[in-house]
């Protein structure tokens, strides 16, 4: 395919091992978006809690992972064991002190709410630690496999597949075990599920925690091969809106998917379009589906 | 002379459920027709179809000899056609006078001829001193008499009167069908939903039975509480309010 | 409780009689100029709050995309102005078109295809987040560095003036105008019907209310006068990038004046923008060298204090006490 000119922008010429490349670490980054956006699933999708604090989340995961790298010289995947409880904490507490009073108030006041809880915590982050980007080395950060053309970086491929896991142990949490049809039952209907003697506060409190935990498990596997900084939540926050929309709300595979795809897209974008144009791309693929088909390429889940 | 409203063969489907089945009647300019049948039988979707807010599976309406299926429930409203609520539906953070303003600017253009209007409505439906007070500091009364207020100022020729009688003793009952005599006496015809039978026996000149979405008997009063399929109908729950 | 309207002209007369003196006042306090900065970003900061109230507050429609239409307005008279020589008098009036144009197109698509609350936000900050890429990424608007208002000496005809009061007064007469629009709007038919739309969509349509028309015409009226504001910023600050205008920080800065004030009231977005610029330039002035970002953090948690315990805002409680007055003292006569 010719190079397509539009005066000083142009499209780069593709070659096809270019492409590969790109289409690998799309895969690979569209685990970890998966991971993400499935934590924002069970929150939005599932309970309706609008959250735009979930990059932030994020971003304090990985403070806390990189930290426990940097200073306290923990291998980056051992740091899970950190940031698990830590961000189910976290997300426990910020829950229960700020979001719950607001859950039966107009969904606008969640929005701003948590807006306002964003920048707190992206400029609490800024006071702290500055605007400086951190980077953690480590060992993994080197290891690279050449396969075929194509480099596989080590530490990808392990959030990849720790997205993965992850997901999928989310996924049978609710699906097979009491707490999970819990959460299910009371978010749809809370009132009969309190009838049923479901605790509907405390079963929120603790799906809140569950989605933030899933930050927590991102966050360990992307301080190998990302940066810190305190602005990195905005762009992952964002993408898991538009992750969650496309797989349809409250839909597990539908987000794993979805993140899948966007990764692919993002980074396949990045390589064809020039500048940050394929977000652009991204942005408008996710207004389109809400304009016309808001429930997603696969369409809301069913219970 | 052709029906004010005419309704051919009106069908609503909810995926497999037919919420309103072939249902076919007309409404002459000036008159106070009833529209009853046990719950779920399909009135209020009824309503909810002639007045623009959910469209027909099959079928037509006629306003004034005007196709009004399919169109939206403001273009209705503009043609004449309006309809209350069941459950009141007021602007809660706004006066009362404000409310009916509302509707008022369905007729006039600007605010204070609006506002004269309102005002006129207020004393008709008898909130004129609550003219000041937010909505949501009404009681039920003065709630439903809103309702109508509201709909009274679009200078409906047609309202669609929907349960305006659920929920109040029986002092307050009267003091409607008085205000829904002086609206139709004044040239509105009206087309009613209702459960109370006080209600419907005592103003309908004629009343249209539904249940399980279809048409199942019409006429007037006293042909209707003799029908044997409307008991039938009505002996499937409990016995209708009397 | 209704004022005399001589009162309350003699009122509004009196206060902008009271701010038209101001500057002359503070010429003669130290640090006056500073203290004039301040007060005009007052009136720039009440003036946009103002202009997406009729959007959020009075027709219920909450943007937190409004830097789209901020962009236009300081893209397009500063392009214009920089490339073509046109001066910015006239370039905020294509600024304007065309956000009217672009806001017109946004709320079609979106209030057509029923987009409401946090969907409709979602999709603004979509938007705005794209615009803001597309900016960085075309050289000819500036790219990411953003474009500068070439200083040109003080020539009040291509809108640039050498004394700090010029832009107050500027600040003051829009900030005035667009509350005397709001005020007229509150009146109007087109104002009512946006509040029922905000308050009863269902009740409004069964009324007559075009419920798409309407969003959409106060989308309009929202978009092209945040763009005039636009063209005020990029002459005032003579700098435009893309962030600044496209980015997170003003679009939630626009909407959390409106929010703290009160929803709904012309007043309501000026208050909060008299009670909250201060304190973020204030702070910004002794903090924002070591601590950057101070504001925005203050800004973040008085957000969150005033949706967990006062989301209606300051009007919103003087209205409830009001109110409450007004029962009581209905009560208090049988």
């Amino acid at each position: 395919m010719a190079p397509f000119s539009l005066g000083p922008l142009r499209m780069r010429k593709m070659s096809t091992s270019l492409l590969a490349q790109a289409a690998v670490n799309g895969l690979f980054v569209g685990g970890v978006f998966a991971l993400i956006s499935i934590g924002l699933t069970l929150i939005w999708g599932v309970m309706r809690i609008i959250n735009f604090a979930h990059g932030e989340f994020l971003m304090i995961g990985m403070y806390i992972a990189y930290f426990a790298v940097v200073r306290g010289g923990l291998d980056p995947y051992l740091t899970l064991l950190v940031t698990i409880p830590a961000l189910f904490l976290i997300g426990a507490l910020i829950f229960w002190g700020t979001i719950r009073p607001v859950l039966t108030a107009p969904s606008m006041n969640q929005i701003l709410l948590t807006v306002g809880l964003s920048l707190v915590l992206q400029n609490l982050a800024l006071v702290f630690f500055k605007a400086d980007v951190l980077f953690a080395q480590t060992p993994y950060g080197k290891m690279n496999y050449h396969i075929g053309g194509v480099v596989i970086e080590m530490p990808k491929l392990l959030a990849f597949v720790g997205s993965i896991l992850a997901a999928s142990l989310l996924y049978w949490l609710l699906q097979s075990t009491d707490l999970g049809r819990a959460i299910r039952a009371a978010s749809q209907n809370s009132r009969a599920a309190q009838l049923m003697g479901i605790h509907v506060r405390q079963t929120y409190l603790i799906a809140f925690g569950i989605g933030s935990a899933c930050l927590g498990v991102a966050a360990s596997l992307m301080i190998p091969f990302y940066y810190v900084s305190p602005t990195v939540g905005l762009f992952f926050g964002t993408i898991a809106f538009v992750i969650v929309v496309l797989g349809g709300m409250g839909n597990f595979l539908g987000a794993l998917v979805a993140g899948i795809i966007i990764g692919l897209t993002e980074s396949l974008g990045a390589a064809i379009l020039p500048g940050s144009l394929a977000r652009v791309f991204t942005f408008a693929i996710f207004v389109l589906f809400l304009l016309f088909r808001p429930t997603g390429i696969f369409g809301r889940r069913q219970g | 002379m052709t029906p004010l409203l005419r309704v051919e063969r009106l069908t609503r489907h909810f995926g497999g459920l037919i919420a309103v089945n072939n249902v076919s009647f007309a409404v002459e300019e000036g008159e106070i027709v009833g529209l009853i049948g046990p719950n779920g039988a399909g009135k209020t979707t009824t309503f909810s179809l002639l007045s623009g807010f959910l469209r027909p599976t099959s079928g037509e309406i006629f306003f004034d000899g005007r196709p009004i299926h399919g169109r939206k429930p403001h273009e209705i409203c503009a043609l004449g056609l309006t309809r209350t609520f069941q459950v009141v539906q007021p602007f809660p953070d706004i006066t009362v006078l404000e409310n009916v303003l509302v509707g008022a600017f369905a007729r006039h253009a600007t605010t204070l001829a609006a506002e004269h209007h309102a005002r006129s409505v207020l004393d008709r439906v008898g909130l004129g001193h609550k003219a000041d007070q937010l909505a949501r500091e009404l009681t039920l009364l003065e709630l439903k008499r809103l309702e109508i207020g509201k709909a009274l100022a679009t200078g409906p020729r047609l309202l669609l009167l929907d349960e305006v009688a659920a929920g109040l003793n029986p002092v307050e009952i009267e003091e409607m069908l008085k205000l829904v005599r002086a609206l139709n006496a004044e040239g509105i015809t009206i087309l009613l939903v209702e459960h109370v039978m006080q209600f419907i026996m005592n103003i309908c000149r004629r009343i249209i039975v539904l249940n399980f979405g279809q048409k199942i008997a019409e006429g007037t009063p006293e042909e209707i509480s003799r029908d044997p399929k409307v008991l039938e109908a009505y002996l499937g729950e409990e016995a209708p309010d009397a | 409780m209704t004022r005399s309207p001589l009162l309350r002209i003699a009122a509004i007369g009196g206060g902008l009689l009271a701010l038209g003196l101001l500057p002359l006042a503070l010429q003669r306090v130290s640090r006056g100029e500073y203290y004039l900065h301040v007060l005009t970003l007052v009136l720039l900061y009440a003036y946009l709050s103002t202009a997406w109230n009729i959007l959020g507050g009075y027709a219920g429609q909450h943007s937190l995309g409004h830097g789209i239409f901020l962009g236009l307005g300081a893209y397009t008279s500063t392009l214009l102005f920089s490339r073509f020589g046109v001066t910015p008098w006239l370039g905020m009036w294509a600024g304007a078109v065309l956000a009217g144009a672009v806001g017109a197109f946004i709320g079609f698509l979106c209030f057509r295809y029923g987009l409401r609350g946090p969907y409709f936000a979602l999709a603004t900050i979509a938007i705005a987040e794209a615009m803001r890429y597309v900016v960085s990424n075309i050289p000819y608007l500036g790219g990411a560095r953003g474009l500068e208002v070439v200083w040109k000496g003080h020539n009040p005809a291509i809108f640039q003036f050498s004394g700090k009061a010029w832009y107050y007064y500027i600040a003051l007469l829009l900030a005035a105008g667009c509350l005397a629009i709001s005020a007229w709007l509150q009146r109007s038919r087109l104002g009512y019907w946006m509040v029922a739309v905000r308050e009863n969509e269902d009740a409004a349509a069964a009324l007559g209310v075009d419920l798409v028309r309407t969003k959409v015409l106060a989308t309009v009226v929202s978009a092209v006068l945040t763009a005039l504001g636009g063209t005020f910023y990029a002459q005032y600050f003579t700098f435009v990038n893309p962030s600044s205008v496209f980015g997170e920080g003003p679009s939630v800065q626009i909407l959390l004046y409106s929010i703290i004030g009160g929803l709904g009231t012309a007043w309501g977005s000026a208050i909060g923008a008299l009670v909250l610029v201060p304190i973020a330039e204030f702070t910004r002035a002794r903090l924002g060298g070591t601590f950057a970002g101070v504001h925005l953090l203050i800004y973040g948690a008085i957000l969150m204090l005033v949706m967990l315990f006062m989301p209606q805002g300051i009007m919103g409680l003087i209205r409830r006490a009001a109110s409450r007055t007004r029962l009581r003292r209905q009560e208090g006569r049988p």
